[in-house]
C-alpha cells in the first residue's frame, strides 16, 4: 500500500502493462470480430455502436484489430530486449573477462554498430533479407545487443578484481567456472532492470519498421503497420488513430515503470 | 593533458571506427544474393558488354572479395561512393543533395529540443517532487513514450488540414522557387535573400516536424538534465557554497548547472547525431527531401550503392558529432585537462 | 559609422533587388500537377509507363492523333494527308511543312524516318508493342513524305501510330548525344541519359528538368507553331496520396491524379472540381505459367479456380467502374460487355483446385508496387485478393514494393504471382494481342508459350491481326476474350472509374482514354 502510494506512476504502468497483455492474450475471446474478416459494404464506416472503433477500408473490424494487434507488437519488443540482451551479456560477459585483445576487438565492434542510427542499419538489412516480422527481429536484435555488452562488461570487470574471485582461484577453480557460477549471477540483475527499462523503446523501434512496411505483411493487425494504412486517410481517423494510441499508451506505461524503476534504484535520488 | 595531445588521442580513436564502418557496409552489400552488376547497371545497359566490363574492373569484381574491399576503400578516399541504380547519379552527389534538407530539420530540431529539454529539466529540479516536477516529468515521459508517425499524424491533421496555422508537407511550396543557395537551409538563405514569402512558407513548413522530433530529443534532455542537476546539487562544495550563505538560485546558476552540464551535453550530442542520421519516420511522413528518406527509398528499391554509400556517410556523421562532444569534454570537463 | 551606413544601403538595395526578381519569376503562369510517378524513361524509344504518356504528350508530337476528347477519329498532326498501297503493307503520309522543333529547325521526313527506326532498334519496351512491331522500316522519299512498311497487314495501323512511341524526335539532337537508329542501336544508342533530361520533340513544351522521384519540370517552347498554351511551366511533383490531398486542399497543387474517392469525400465544392468518368485501366493478377517460375500456378486448372474465387462485386464497391470480360478494356471497340464476364463461383474454384491436385490449397507470393493508381489503392485490392483466395485454399503471401524491382521482374517474366494494371498502347481491339498466345504480356511476361494452344485459335489470332473487315474483326477478338477467359494466365477483375480532382479555377480538363491528360489544354480563369 505504501508502496503504491509513493510511486503511483509506476503502478499505474504495472496495471496498463497487465491490462494490455491480458487484452492481447484474450483477443480470440474478446474480440467482436475476426480480425481478418473483410466487408467491403462497411468501408471506412466511421464509429458505431456495432463496431465502437468504426471500420477500415476493407470493411474490417477496427475494435477486434487492435485487439490483436499488440499479438504481434508486444512479443516482438520482449523477443528483441531478451535475445539483446543474451547475446550482449555473453558477448560482454567474456570480453570482460578475457580482456586483451579479444576485449578490444569486442568493444570496437559495439562501437562500430552502436555508430550505424537503428533504423538506417534496419533498413540495410532489411533489403537484404526481403520485408517480415523475422527480419524486423533481427534487424533490432543486431542493434541491441552492443550496450548490453558494454554494461556487463563493465559489471564483469568490476566483479574480477573482487576478493570472492580472488578466494575462488585459490582453491583452484577453472575459468568458466568462475565466470559462469560466480560472476555473472552477480551481473545478473543489472542486465534484468536494463531491460526492463528498454522494452518500451524495443516496441517503439519495432512498430516504426513495421509503420515503414519493414516489418509484418500488410493485412496483418499489427498496430504500426495499421496507423500505416492510415497515412492515405486523414480524414477517416478512426483507422490510424486508434493502433497509435495502443503503441503510445503501451510504451508510456512501460516508461513509468523504468521511470520509477530508476528513482528506486538510484540511492542517492532515493529519499529526496 | 594538452588539448593537442587529447585532440590528436581522441582522433586515432576515430580512423580504425571508419574503417570498420566501411568493412561493415561491404560485408552487408556483399551479403545480399544478388550479381553486382545487374543490381548496379540500368538494364538498358546491361547488353553493353564495354559498360558492363568497365564497371567490373572499376569495382575489382572479377577479385576476392578481400580485393574487392580495397578496391572499394581506393574509389572511397576519391569520393567515389558509386553510382545510385535508381537516381542514376552518383551517390555522393545525391547526398550532398538531400543532406541539407535533413541538416536544418535537425538543427531546428535539437534547438527546440535543448530549449525544452534543459528548461523543463532545470524547473523540475528546483521544484523537485512538486506538482509542476510532475506534470513536467510525465509531459517528458509522453514525449518518449508517443511514436512520432501518430505524433506527426494527429499535428498534421489538427494544425495542417484542421486549423491551417502550419505549412503541409514538403520544405516548401513548389511555387515558390528555391532561395539563391548560400548554405542550403532554405530559411536561411530565404533571409539571406530578402524573400520574406518564401522564408515565412518555408518556416511554416519546419516547425512542425521539427518540434516532433523535438518532443522526444526533449523528453531525454530533461529526464538527465534533472537527475544530474540533483545530483551536483548534493555534493560537497555546492553544500558548502549554500552554508556559506549563497541563495539557492546563485548557487544552482554558478556553480550548480556548469558542473550537471557534462551528461547533458553528451545526450545533447547523441540525440543530434541520432536526428542527423535517423529521422526517416519524420522525414518519410513530412515528404522531406532529406537523408533518412533518400535512404527509406534507396532500401525499398534495393538500391545497394545508394543503401551501401548513405550509411557510410551517416555512420560517419555519427562518429564525426561524437567526436566534437569529446573534443567539448575537454572544455567541460577539468578532469580531462588536469589528468 | 559612414561606412556601415554605406554597407547597409547597399544590402538593402541588394535585398529589393533581389526580392524583385523574386517576384517577376513568380508572375509567370505555373500548373503545379500532384502525381505518383511511374516514369521509366522520357526518352520515347524507352519510355512506356503512364507518367511518360502524360509528359511525352505535351513535349513531342506524332503525325496523327486523336481529337482532344475522344477516338472517334483520326485526325492530322504532324502529317497532312495518307495512303496506303493495294496490298495494304506501304502506307505514305505527307508531312505539314511549318512544323519545327523546339530548337528551331523544320519537322522533315527524315527525322520521323530516324525517330522510327530507332525506336524499333533500341528494343525498347515500346518496341514490343504490336504497331512497332510489325514494321518492317520507315524511310525518307523526300523532305516532307515518309513511307512506312509494314510485315503484314495491319488493320489498326493508323490508331498505332497515334502512340507516344511514334514521337518524332530531331535527328541531329538525338544523334549528338549519342542516338542512333542502327540495327545494333539496342547496344550503341547511349542517348536515354540525355533524352531523360531534355526532349528533342516539336510539341507545345519542353522537358527542362527530371528529378527522379522528386520533380518534372516542362517549359513553354517557343516555338512551337501551333496554339500556344496558357502555362509558361509545368511541374509535376511526386506526391504520395495522402500529400496530394493535403496539397490540393490547400492549393498548393491545381490537380491531384491519384485520389481515392474516399480521399476526395472532404473537399469544399467551391474550391476543388471532381471529374468522374468510366475509365480504362484493367487491374489483373499474372499468373505465370511456367512451372520452375509459377509453381501451382502455373497450373490452367488453377487459374480458372482464382478467376472463379474473386469477389467482383466487391472489388466494384471499392472503386466504382466495371468487371472487363478480359483484358480488353470496355469502351474499346470490341471488347465484350461487363454481361460477358464470369461470375464469382467459389465451390466451382474449389472443385477445380481439387481436380489440379490442390484440395487442401498452397502458399504463394503476390508482388505488387506499393502505391495508389489514379485513385485505386494497390495495397487494398493486394489484401481484398488475399482474403477471396483464402476461401479455396490459397495462402497468399503479400510482397508489396517500389515501382523500380517489380517492374523488372515483370518484365523479365520471373514473377510468379503479381499484380498489375494495365492501360491500352492503343485504342484499338488489337490492343488485346499482348495478352494472347504469341503477344508481348503473354509469352514474355506470363511465360505463356504458343506450344500447346490449339491451332484454330492460334489461326484465329492471326485472322483477327489482318483482318480488315471491321465486323468480322471484332467478331474474332470477341471470340479470343472467350477463349481467354477460360484458359489464359491471367485474371482481370476491375476496370475502375476515372477520378480526377483538381481546383475550381483550372480550366479545360479532358480526360482522354489514350493520354489520360493533355496537360496543354489546361488553362486558369
Amino acid at each position: 500500500m505504501g508502496f503504491a502510494r509513493r510511486n503511483p506512476l509506476v503502478v499505474f504502468g504495472l496495471l496498463v502493462v497487465i491490462l494490455w497483455i491480458a487484452l492481447a492474450l484474450l483477443a480470440p475471446i474478446i474480440a467482436p470480430y475476426d480480425p481478418q474478416k473483410q466487408d467491403v459494404m462497411l468501408s471506412l464506416e466511421p464509429p458505431s455502436p456495432d463496431y465502437p472503433f468504426g471500420n477500415d477500408e476493407l470493411g474490417r473490424d477496427m475494435l477486434s484489430r487492435v485487439l490483436y494487434g499488440g499479438r504481434s507488437t508486444i512479443p516482438a519488443g520482449l523477443v528483441v530486449v531478451l535475445i539483446g540482451s543474451l547475446i550482449g551479456t555473453f558477448v560482454g560477459a567474456i570480453a570482460g573477462y578475457l580482456g586483451g585483445l579479444w576485449d578490444e576487438i569486442m568493444m570496437r565492434l559495439t562501437e562500430l554498430v552502436m555508430a550505424f542510427p537503428t533504423i538506417i542499419l534496419a533498413l540495410a538489412i532489411t533489403a537484404a533479407l526481403g520485408p517480415s516480422i523475422r527480419t524486423a527481429i533481427i534487424a533490432l536484435v543486431i542493434v541491441w545487443w552492443p550496450s548490453y555488452a558494454r554494461v556487463v562488461r563493465s559489471l564483469v570487470l568490476e566483479a574480477k578484481s573482487q576478493d570472492y574471485v580472488e578466494a575462488m582461484r585459490a582453491v583452484g577453480a577453472t575459468g568458466p567456472y568462475i565466470l559462469f557460477r560466480t560472476i555473472l549471477p552477480n551481473c545478473i540483475s543489472p542486465a534484468i532492470i536494463l531491460a526492463t527499462l528498454d522494452i518500451g523503446t524495443a516496441i517503439l523501434t519495432f512498430a516504426g519498421l513495421s509503420f515503414l512496411g519493414l516489418g509484418p505483411e500488410p493485412s496483418s493487425p499489427e498496430w504500426g503497420r495499421m496507423v500505416s494504412a492510415g497515412v492515405n486517410l486523414f480524414d477517416q481517423w478512426w483507422t490510424w488513430l486508434f493502433p497509435g494510441l495502443g503503441i503510445a499508451i503501451l510504451v508510456l506505461a512501460f516508461n513509468f515503470i523504468g521511470d520509477g524503476l530508476r528513482d528506486l534504484l538510484d540511492p542517492r535520488l532515493r529519499n529526496r | 593533458m594538452p588539448f593537442h595531445l587529447y585532440f590528436l588521442r581522441r582522433l586515432l580513436f576515430v580512423i580504425p571506427t571508419l574503417l570498420g564502418i566501411t568493412a561493415l557496409a561491404f560485408i552487408i552489400a556483399n551479403a545480399i544474393p544478388a550479381d553486382p552488376v545487374v543490381a548496379n547497371l540500368p538494364q538498358s545497359v546491361l547488353n553493353n558488354k564495354e559498360v558492363v566490363d568497365a564497371f567490373r574492373a572499376k569495382w575489382g569484381l572479377d577479385r576476392p572479395p578481400i580485393e574487392q574491399y580495397f578496391t572499394y576503400l581506393g574509389n572511397l578516399l576519391q569520393g567515389d561512393l558509386g553510382t545510385s541504380i535508381r537516381s542514376r547519379n552518383p551517390v555522393a552527389q545525391d547526398l550532398a543533395a538531400f543532406f541539407p534538407a535533413t541538416f536544418e530539420l535537425a538543427t531546428y530540431g535539437i534547438i527546440f529540443g535543448i530549449l525544452f529539454g534543459v528548461g523543463f529539466g532545470v524547473i523540475s529540479a528546483i521544484w523537485r517532487n512538486s506538482i509542476i516536477d510532475y506534470v513536467l516529468r510525465t509531459f517528458s515521459l509522453i514525449g518518449v513514450s508517443f511514436p512520432v508517425f501518430l505524433l506527426a499524424l494527429v499535428g498534421l491533421s489538427i494544425f495542417y488540414v484542421q486549423l491551417g496555422w502550419v505549412g503541409g508537407p514538403g520544405r516548401l511550396s513548389v511555387r515558390l522557387p528555391e532561395p539563391p543557395m548560400v548554405t542550403g537551409w532554405f530559411t536561411v538563405d530565404a533571409l539571406l535573400a530578402g524573400q520574406w514569402n518564401v522564408f515565412s512558407n518555408a518556416f511554416s513548413r519546419i516547425i512542425l516536424p521539427s518540434l516532433i522530433l523535438a518532443s522526444f530529443v526533449s523528453g531525454i534532455i530533461a529526464r538527465i538534465t534533472r537527475s544530474s542537476l540533483l545530483n551536483v546539487l548534493s555534493l560537497d562544495y555546492v553544500r558548502t557554497a549554500r552554508s556559506k550563505g549563497l541563495r539557492e538560485r546563485g548557487a544552482i546558476w554558478r556553480h550548480a548547472l556548469p558542473n550537471a552540464m557534462i551528461p547533458v551535453v553528451t545526450v545533447i550530442g547523441l540525440s543530434y547525431s541520432n536526428l542527423l542520421t535517423g529521422a526517416v519516420l519524420t522525414e518519410q511522413i513530412f515528404a522531406w527531401p532529406g537523408i533518412g528518406r533518400y535512404m527509406f527509398r534507396a532500401s525499398t528499391s534495393y538500391d545497394f550503392p545508394a543503401i551501401m554509400g548513405g550509411s557510410m556517410v551517416i555512420a560517419a556523421i555519427y562518429v564525426g558529432v561524437n567526436f566534437v562532444v569529446d573534443i567539448l569534454y575537454y572544455f567541460l570537463d577539468p578532469r580531462i585537462r588536469f589528468a | 559609422m559612414k561606412g556601415s551606413r554605406l554597407r547597409l544601403m547597399l544590402l538593402l538595395i541588394l535585398v529589393l533587388a533581389l526580392s524583385a526578381v523574386g517576384v517577376r519569376a513568380q508572375e509567370e503562369q505555373v500548373l503545379v500537377v500532384g502525381h505518383r510517378e511511374s516514369t521509366d524513361f522520357y526518352d520515347p524509344a524507352r519510355g512506356y509507363t503512364q507518367t511518360t504518356g502524360i509528359v511525352l504528350r505535351s513535349v513531342y508530337e506524332t503525325l496523327v492523333t486523336f481529337p482532344d476528347a475522344d477516338t472517334s477519329a483520326i485526325v492530322p498532326a504532324l502529317a497532312t494527308d495518307w495512303s496506303v498501297s493495294e496490298d495494304g503493307l506501304t502506307w505514305t503520309l505527307n508531312l505539314r511543312s511549318d512544323a519545327v522543333f523546339s530548337s528551331g529547325s523544320p519537322v522533315t521526313a527524315e527525322d520521323v524516318a530516324f525517330s522510327f527506326n530507332r525506336v524499333k532498334n533500341v528494343g525498347g519496351s515500346p518496341a514490343g508493342s504490336p504497331a512497332v512491331a510489325n514494321m518492317a522500316s520507315a524511310t525518307a522519299v523526300d523532305a516532307d513524305t515518309v513511307e512506312i512498311k509494314l510485315n503484314a497487314v495491319d488493320p489498326a495501323f493508323l490508331v498505332g501510330l497515334t502512340s507516344n512511341w511514334f514521337a518524332v524526335s530531331e535527328a541531329a539532337v538525338v544523334r549528338a548525344n549519342g542516338g542512333t537508329d542502327a540495327a545494333d542501336a539496342a547496344t550503341t544508342d547511349v542517348a536515354g541519359d540525355y533524352l531523360d533530361q531534355n526532349s528533342a520533340g516539336s510539341g507545345p513544351y519542353m522537358l527542362e528538368s527530371w528529378d527522379k522521384t522528386v520533380q518534372t519540370v516542362l517549359v513553354r517552347n517557343p516555338n512551337y507553331v501551333g496554339t500556344a498554351p496558357y502555362f509558361d511551366r509545368i511541374i509535376i511533383q511526386n506526391l504520395e496520396p495522402a500529400a496530394q490531398q493535403a496539397a490540393l486542399a490547400a492549393g498548393e497543387i491545381d490537380i491531384a491524379l491519384d485520389l481515392t474517392s474516399d480521399q476526395m469525400a472532404g473537399f469544399n465544392a467551391d474550391e476543388v472540381s471532381i471529374y468522374r468518368g468510366p475509365g480504362n485501366l484493367i487491374h489483373f493478377i499474372l499468373m505465370n505459367n511456367d512451372p520452375a517460375i509459377g509453381g501451382p500456378v502455373s497450373n490452367p486448372l488453377v487459374q480458372q479456380a482464382v478467376r472463379l474465387a474473386l469477389d467482383y462485386d466487391g472489388y466494384k464497391t471499392l472503386w466504382g467502374g466495371v468487371q472487363p470480360a478480359a483484358n480488353l478494356a470496355i469502351g474499346i471497340a470490341g471488347a465484350l460487355p461487363e454481361s460477358a464476364a464470369l461470375s464469382r463461383d467459389v465451390e466451382a474454384a474449389r472443385a477445380l483446385m481439387a481436380e489440379a491436385g490442390y484440395a487442401d490449397g498452397f502458399e504463394i507470393t503476390m508482388d505488387y508496387w506499393d502505391t495508389t493508381f489514379q485513385g485505386v489503392n494497390l495495397n487494398t485490392n493486394a489484401q481484398k485478393i488475399a482474403a477471396d483466395l483464402a476461401e479455396i485454399g490459397i495462402t497468399v503471401n503479400l510482397s508489396p514494393g517500389e515501382i523500380g524491382p517489380k517492374l523488372e521482374a515483370y518484365r523479365a517474366g520471373t514473377q510468379a504471382f503479381g499484380l498489375w494494371f494495365w492501360g491500352p498502347d492503343i485504342n484499338d481491339p488489337s490492343d488485346f494481342l499482348a495478352f494472347l498466345p504469341g503477344g508481348k504480356v503473354a509469352t514474355e511476361r506470363a511465360k505463356w508459350p504458343v506450344e500447346g494452344v490449339a491451332q484454330d485459335v492460334l489461326d484465329m489470332i492471326e485472322a483477327a491481326r489482318s483482318e480488315l473487315d471491321e465486323a468480322r474483326r471484332l467478331e474474332l477478338y470477341g471470340e479470343l476474350q472467350l477463349f481467354n477467359q477460360q484458359n489464359s494466365p491471367f485474371a482481370p477483375f476491375n476496370q475502375p472509374d476515372i477520378q480526377t480532382a483538381f481546383r475550381a479555377d483550372l480550366q479545360g480538363y479532358v480526360w482522354h482514354p489514350v493520354w489520360l491528360v493533355n496537360l496543354s489544354l489546361l488553362s486558369r480563369a
